[in-house]
């Protein structure tokens, strides 16, 4: 762990190192030394442990971790480099020895690694300059470069040294100042390098002196002088190193912000000032919180009409079995006194029968009268007996919005409009006598009750002439539903009935009215289907927040008239009630 | 014990029906000497007195000649009339009235039954615009009812101004097909000067009982009024029921003195508009939406009429004098 330590201090002294370069412009040799890792598993050895440099009889050294690993030939193994021999004592490879060499090398390494990085670290700690010791004195901090001498100076020591005539003339300049090493050529030692190769082909080595340019291998390649290419890439590296300082910022931003929507979504505390300058901090609910807290108060909402409903349906049906029972102990009691009136009048005639002749003739009249009255009070009774049924059972039905409806079948009012021809009246007679006639056009209204299934619907069918469509208002009073219909097969008259329905959906009456449009007939050769007549009246628009539903149908066979129904005793009654009753 | 008694009472009817009137009849015979018919003949006036009792006689009769005479062809009258005088052993000789009087009644009988076939066709063939004769009615309704202004085109808004629902006509048509159109057309063409107040009336309706102020609130409901076109098809709907039902049989077996015809109808017809017209004004209903409910009494009001055997629907214009014969 040490070492892996020290190595990455390493790699923090090179990046500083490297960013130095960038800073000077100069070129650093920053590799790592590949000498001291093992040649099987690559890995830095150690000063011991697992990857201890062990030596082969060969010379060659591994570290202990891969010579455990290598297959056992006999008593033997093999090198993985030149497969040479080398026998292992009873103790294994632990017998072997280590590489010493190595292991003093790795020693003196990690110390020279160590020191440098504090060098560097006091370096970066500076100006961000390296610091030059004088090449007179190691004590001294050089401070100018004599361009003849090459050697870096202090002040003392450039005094010191070019004390002599000759020397005295040595150009100076400050440290700052310090003219950039001319590089050689590599194969040119005597040229310094000059040119840079612009060929595509040349890349990967476009450095070249005047020789190299004029006579070899760079021979009539474009080129371009070595100091401006190198101001040309730093300039381009600095512009470069400006974008990414963009970059970075940008990334900061996004970054910040996205703390700042997760602290929103959190919530948490928050410094906040008051009125008079005092500071404390107050809670803020984050979205999270306040989402759960709208579900929270929307189903608290729906518990408390749900409780309300719940306590106007058992409100009804207490009223409507106390006035029941009422009913029901008022005809008790009634039929006690019919009782006793009965008996009575039995009494009343015993007696007499027992009386003498006379008497009896005498009470002749009084007797017919009290037979008269038993008569027609048993007429009332009778009749009271045929009218109505008793019956203990409560029929209860729930309408859609939770209401309960006591009684077998549920009453509801439809109202049946459209223009004139659309074919309501034989909807209407369909509907109720399940017969098909022709109609005369309806003058007024016609009413009829229709039963279905545990729906007793009231249809007022108003006519749909032209003039009568502004009285269509005064039937609109409590209706649950308006059925609205639609001639099919008459195609100029859908832009009439489309501004028709337009109006009717705007009355304030009909806001909570269900809306069941009939495409009337749908067997006529040409008829508009259902489909085109709802794009056609962009009824998807038009009938936009209200219960609607439109349904093709046949007013001659009859077809898609209960489809109809169904749908509105559906929207009209809570679901499973129908299939109970 | 009550429902014993009903049965009981039922049962004697039937018995009455089946054998006692027979035999009551038998004896009435012998006594007599002269048949029903006869008896019919000589004890009523001739008219709706008569002719439904000769009716109700023949279709009870058990005898198959007499059951079918009242379905018999028009033509073929005279000869049943024969086969029912030797059936019956009368001598044409000493009751020469009978054979004319039975005759008569035979004939307003049968006429009613073709009366009823003719009207029934008349109403089922629709209106159709393709068929020229059909549009050339029309447009003839138009020009009695609106002599003074031209049509501008066979499909407009004018149509309202005489009470159609719509611009076309035709869709008006729907349940009394033909007969509706027939039966305004007379009534515009026969009875010109009544046809043109009811339809000025009717776009001008009266508001007699309110005051001035009331009116102005009630305008616009009352404006709607009734539509002249539209209320004539529903009172030849009325008319049509009346027909179908045989309540009109009373009228037309008063005014027809042999076979009622298409023109005793549709005269019916034109009684029947004037006097739901004046019925309507009486009523004066608050606005168009009563208009069924007013039907309704109307028609109760004319069936109760009808009850009376002497009762004629007889239309008060010129043009229909020489085809009344009381």
């Amino acid at each position: 762990p040490r070492m892996a330590a020290a190595v990455g201090v390493n790699k923090q002294a090179s990046a500083a190192a490297m960013e130095s370069c960038v800073r000077h412009g100069r070129a650093a040799a920053g590799g790592t030394v590949k000498v001291l890792e093992c040649g099987v598993c690559e890995d830095v050895f150690s000063l011991q442990g697992d990857k201890v440099p062990r030596l082969l009889l060969c010379g060659h050294t591994v570290c202990h971790d891969c010579l455990t690993r290598l297959p056992l030939h006999g008593r033997a193994i093999r090198c993985p480099f030149d497969r040479q021999v080398t026998e292992l004592g009873d103790s294994g490879v632990w017998g072997l020895k280590k590489n010493f060499a190595l292991l003093e090398l790795l020693e003196r390494l990690q110390h020279g690694a160590s020191n440098q990085s504090g060098m560097s670290e006091d370096a970066l700690g500076g100006a961000g300059e390296r610091i030059i010791r004088c090449d007179e004195d190691e004590n001294h901090i050089a401070s100018m470069y004599c361009t003849v001498c090459a050697t870096h100076l202090c002040a003392d020591c450039s005094q010191l040294t070019h004390s002599t005539r000759t020397l005295a003339k040595h150009r100076r300049v400050p440290l700052a100042d310090k003219p950039h090493e001319k590089t050689l050529c590599l194969q040119h030692q005597v040229h310094a390098i000059e040119f840079v190769c612009l060929e595509d082909a040349c890349q990967p080595g476009p450095l070249m002196c005047c020789v190299c340019k004029e006579y070899g291998k760079h021979q009539g390649h474009k080129h371009a002088v070595l100091e401006a290419e190198a101001n040309q890439i730093r300039a381009s590296i600095l512009d470069m190193a400006h974008c990414i300082r963009t970059f970075t910022e940008e990334i900061s931003e996004y970054s910040r912000k996205l703390v700042g929507i997760v602290q929103q979504i959190e919530g948490g505390e928050q410094i906040v000032e008051d009125g008079i300058g005092m500071a404390h901090t107050e809670h803020v609910p984050g979205t999270a919180e306040s989402a759960r807290s709208c579900v929270r108060a929307y189903f608290a909402d729906l518990h408390e009409t749900l409780c309300r409903q719940e306590e106007m349906a058992l409100s009804v049906v207490d009223a409507h079995v106390r006035e029941k029972l009422i009913w029901l102990r008022q005809q008790q009691e009634d039929m006690t006194i019919l009782l006793s009136q009965v008996s009575t009048a039995c009494l009343h005639c015993e007696k007499t029968l027992q009386q003498d002749d006379c008497r009896v003739v005498l009470a002749k009249q009084e007797i017919t009268r009290l037979l008269e009255t038993l008569q027609k009070q048993q007429q009332q009774f009778t009749e009271l007996a045929d009218h109505i049924q008793l019956d203990a059972s409560i029929p209860v039905t729930f309408t859609k919005d939770n209401r309960v409806h006591i009684g077998p079948k549920m009453e509801i009012r439809v109202v049946t409009l459209g223009l004139d021809g659309a074919g309501k009246t034989t909807i209407l007679f369909k509907l109720k006598q399940d017969e098909f006639m022709q109609p005369i056009p309806t003058i007024g209204f016609n009413v009829e009750t229709v039963e279905y299934k545990n729906l007793k619907f009231t249809i007022w069918d108003v006519g749909g002439k032209h003039k009568l469509r502004p009285l269509w208002k005064h039937y609109y009073l409590n209706t649950q539903a308006v059925v609205f219909v639609i001639d099919s097969c008459h195609r100029d008259r859908l832009m009439e009935s489309h501004s028709e329905l337009a109006k009717l959906l705007t009355e304030k009456e009909l806001r909570d009215a269900l809306l069941l449009i009939f495409a009337n007939k749908q067997d006529v050769a040409g008829a508009v289907s259902v489909e085109e007549m709802t794009e056609l009246l962009s009824l998807h628009k038009l009938c936009c927040g209200r219960s609607w539903h439109i349904q093709g149908c046949d007013a001659r066979s009859g077809t898609g008239l209960h489809e109809g129904l169904d749908w509105l005793s559906r929207q009209l009654v809570a679901a499973g009630v129908l299939d109970v009753a | 014990m009550k429902h014993f008694l009903r049965v009981l009472m039922q049962f004697f009817l039937y018995l009455y029906c089946k054998c006692l009137w027979r035999s009551l009849k038998f004896v009435i015979r012998k006594m007599t000497g002269r048949c029903e018919l006869q008896r019919i003949c000589y004890n009523n006036k001739p008219g709706a007195r008569r002719t439904l009792k000769i009716e109700s006689s023949l279709k009870f009769s058990k005898t198959e000649l007499l059951q079918s005479a009242v379905t018999v062809h028009p033509d073929s009258v005279e000869k049943t009339i024969e086969d029912i005088m030797n059936l019956k052993k009368i001598n044409p000789d000493t009751n020469p009235q009978l054979g004319i009087s039975l005759q008569a009644s035979l004939l307003q009988i049968v006429g009613y039954r073709s009366l009823v076939a003719e009207v029934e066709k008349l109403r089922r063939e629709p209106y159709d615009s393709e068929n020229p004769e059909h549009e050339d009615l029309l447009l003839k309704l138009w020009k009695c009812l609106r002599p003074d202004a031209a049509l501008k085109g066979r499909i407009t808004k004018q149509w309202c101004e005489i009470g159609f629902q719509g611009s076309d006509p035709k869709t008006d048509f729907r349940g009394m097909g033909l007969l509706g159109l027939h039966n305004l057309l007379y009534f515009a063409e026969h009875d010109n000067a009544t046809a043109l107040q009811v339809l000025h009336d009717s776009l001008q309706p009266k508001h007699s009982k309110m005051s001035e102020l009331e009116w102005e609130k009630k305008k616009f409901d009352k404006a709607i009024g009734y539509s002249f076109a539209i209320v004539g098809i529903n009172i030849t709907d009325l008319t049509y029921s009346l027909l179908v039902s045989g309540a009109l049989k009373t009228h037309l077996y008063n005014v027809a003195p042999e076979m009622p015809t298409l023109a005793h109808f549709q005269q019916t017809f034109c009684y029947l508009m004037q006097e739901f017209h004046n019925f309507w004004t009486e009523e004066d209903p608050s606005d168009i939406m009563e208009f069924n409910c007013v039907r309704a009494k109307f028609h109760k009001r004319i069936l109760k009429q009808l009850r009376n055997p002497n009762m004629a629907l007889c239309p008060h214009f010129t043009a229909s004098d020489h085809l009344i014969n009381l």
